[in-house]
């Protein structure tokens, strides 16, 4: 007795089934990083909002993104966005985010995507794919990025140094006198981390 | 009830536990008889057969994801006890010695008194977060184990993207670690996240592109893979194509598992634990779980990317074959027939007499029972040892895990070996060494490698 092709009751597909749970998530994980009123459970909604699209990836055939999804977007990005909030959050920041005081805002533009979408999602022909699909992409993925694509992949790089070397610019520069409060002290300028404040959020009964 | 109560209250702790689990064992044998007897349980058999013959793959993933949960426990108190005891020796103390024969039952008592603390969960702190970290932390260790190669044919799950996915799953702790650091609602903790953050996402970077050279080498991120090619002597090794590699990886896996010298994140000495210090009891119990866990780990990752994972250092079999001391396998214990049963019989008591006559007949000052009883230690040594010669002869598994083990803990001691000598860094000395030393060698690893890769292909 093996497990029946479809799932019972339903008569959907295993991957619809599996499909429709990650976009699920997806979706709520997704609303639960705007409407919530904490940022750093946020950031961490933000975090299973990118697990389940790394989950999508693998059912779409494409084991090595979702890899590179969680390596990247979880383990760097999201870690270093978390990483500045708590250095920079303190008492006399903004309460209530951003989306909050732009909620009617934001609600109408998000309303205008969802019809483009609608739109195009429905006005397209979605022929399936002809080739079957690859158990190893890898090499392929290589050969396109590296051998067919390389110069795109070069500007994006020199774009992204150019990137990089000008946030350092920004950060480093010197500031006006009168902009210093405090005292720099030489011994501590190498120190990356200034102190953390922390009591950022008020006590829960 | 008194008339229970009372005989239970005269019971030592032992007595305690030994009788309840007596009365079960009775209860569960009278069950199973009366199964077989009403033919329930044969067939409950033939039908757990069916299943799992019809869903094997299904099947094999829930085995090797609840082996890999169920031996983290085992490993981790391994670890402790080995840490605590060599540690002690590199400081001239004796260790734990109370406990258990050399006190090896130490870490198992460490653990007892973990899951018998109060859970406290203080106040102001970011409940669902707080509960949720040291699971994360723990899971991402857990999780990796799944395609870390064993023996042959003993693998979780055999992916092509192995190590993308170890890197990938392994790099979701920092998250648990900026959980538990964040939700604790106390700057110490704060600072030991802050830190675990930095310094996981800076040690990285070298960490992936110090394997890249032998990913180049293999051709394949399979782990299973890579094992198979550095098949044969040790001196197909992958560490003597990439000594470099091997450095800046082990180097980096030592920050990434937040070990000393780069065990800045929770450096009991300044930040107090850092990101553990509001926790106590099992939860404590877990981030601690993981990281011996996460030292397992990465020392059988080494093992596996550059010291050959479960080949033998050198294959014997062809110098056995050339003196003749071949073994064939192929025992049939069924031909015994009725002597089976004699030989399952008689043979440990013969034996325990065969070894206890020795003793007893040199030692004047020893009773008959000790020697009996040393006898049968003895013996059982000597039947373990044999059963354990014929699964390694019989079973390539059995010494693709032996040596696999070996290797690992040969890492597990040197990670211990370094908490005990080096002084932790500060925390400039750590960022500077990943960006200006490690990365660049790193980087100069993988030209170096590409090119000889290049010009060892151009020559043939």
């Amino acid at each position: 007795m093996s497990l029946p092709e479809t799932v019972p009751f339903l008569g959907w597909a295993w991957d619809d089934l599996l499909f429709l749970f990650f976009a699920g998530a997806l979706l709520g994980t997704g609303l639960m990083v705007v409407i919530g009123r904490n940022i750093i459970r946020s950031g961490l909604w933000m975090i299973c909002c990118f697990g389940a699209l790394a989950g999508l990836y693998v059912l779409l055939g494409a084991p090595l993104i979702a890899a590179a999804q969680v390596l990247i977007y979880i383990g760097a990005i999201s870690v270093l966005v978390l990483f500045a909030v708590m250095l920079t959050q303190s008492k006399s920041g903004p309460v209530g985010l951003v989306f909050h005081h732009q909620a009617w805002a934001g609600a109408l533009a998000a309303l205008g995507i969802g019809i483009l979408v609608a739109v195009v999602v429905a006005g397209t022909a979605w022929p399936l794919a002809e080739t079957a699909r690859t158990p190893s992409p890898t090499e392929e993925l290589a050969l396109l990025l590296f051998r067919d694509y390389v110069l795109p992949l070069e500007v994006v790089s020199v774009l992204l140094l150019a990137a990089v070397i000008g946030g350092v610019f920004l950060a480093k520069r010197e500031r006006e006198p009168e902009e210093t409060i405090v005292p720099a002290e030489p011994a501590r300028e190498r120190m990356p981390a200034p102190a953390p404040a922390v009591g950022t959020r008020e006590l829960t009964p | 009830m008194s008339a229970l109560t009372r005989p239970w209250g005269h019971l030592t702790l032992a007595g305690k536990i030994i009788l309840p689990l007596v009365g079960l064992v009775i209860a569960l044998t009278l069950l199973l008889l009366l199964g077989v007897a009403t033919g329930v349980i044969p067939a409950l058999v033939l039908f757990g057969g069916s299943l799992v013959g019809a869903n094997l793959p299904i099947v094999r993933f829930i085995v090797a994801a609840s082996a890999i949960l169920l031996m983290t426990v085992p490993t981790a108190f391994v670890i402790i006890y080995m840490e605590m005891k060599f540690i002690a020796f590199i400081n001239m103390r004796l260790g734990p010695n109370r406990i258990g024969p050399w006190g090896t039952l130490q870490s198992t008592i460490h653990g007892f008194k973990v899951l018998a603390k109060e859970d406290f969960t203080p106040t102001g702190v970011d409940v669902p977060v707080f509960t949720l970290a040291p699971v994360v932390v723990y899971l991402s260790a857990v999780m990796t184990l799944l395609v870390l190669p064993f023996a042959p044919g003993l693998v979780g799950v055999d992916m092509n993207i192995g190590l993308l996915y170890f890197f990938g799953i392994g790099g979701l702790n920092v998250v648990g670690l900026l959980m538990a650091g964040w939700s604790s609602f106390n700057k110490y903790s704060l600072i030991g996240g802050l830190r675990a953050a930095a310094q996981v996402i800076s040690y990285e970077l070298p960490l992936t592109l110090g394997v890249v050279g032998v990913i180049m080498l293999a051709g394949t991120m399979s782990l299973n893979q890579i094992v198979l090619l550095q098949a044969g002597s040790f001196l197909d090794w992958f560490v003597f194509q990439q000594p470099l590699g091997f450095l800046i990886f082990f180097i980096a896996a030592v920050a990434e598992g937040n070990r000393a010298p780069f065990d800045l994140t929770e450096a009991d000495s300044e930040i107090v634990a850092g990101f553990a210090t509001e926790y106590s009891g099992m939860r404590f119990g877990f981030f601690f779980f993981a990281e011996y866990v996460a030292v397992f780990i990465l020392s059988g990752l080494i093992t596996v990317l550059f010291f050959g994972g479960w080949n033998a250092p050198l294959d014997l079999n062809p110098l056995l074959n050339w003196a003749g001391l071949s073994v064939n396998t192929g025992l049939d214990f069924g031909r015994l027939g009725v002597g089976l049963l004699f030989l399952i019989a008689l043979g440990p008591v013969v034996g325990t007499l065969l070894l206890a006559l020795p003793f007893w007949m040199l030692r004047s000052d020893w009773s008959v029972l000790k020697s009996l009883v040393i006898g049968f230690l003895l013996f059982n040594l000597l039947i373990m040892g044999a059963v354990g010669l014929y699964l390694a002869i019989s079973f390539e598994a059995v010494v693709g895990l032996f040596w696999f083990i070996a290797k690992t803990y040969v890492f597990v001691f040197v990670f211990v070996w370094m908490r005990g000598t080096l002084p932790r860094v500060r925390i400039d000395q750590l960022m500077g060494f990943a960006w200006k030393w490690l990365l660049p060698a790193a980087l100069l690893n993988l030209f170096v490698t590409a090119l000889a890769v290049i010009t060892v292909d151009a020559i043939r």
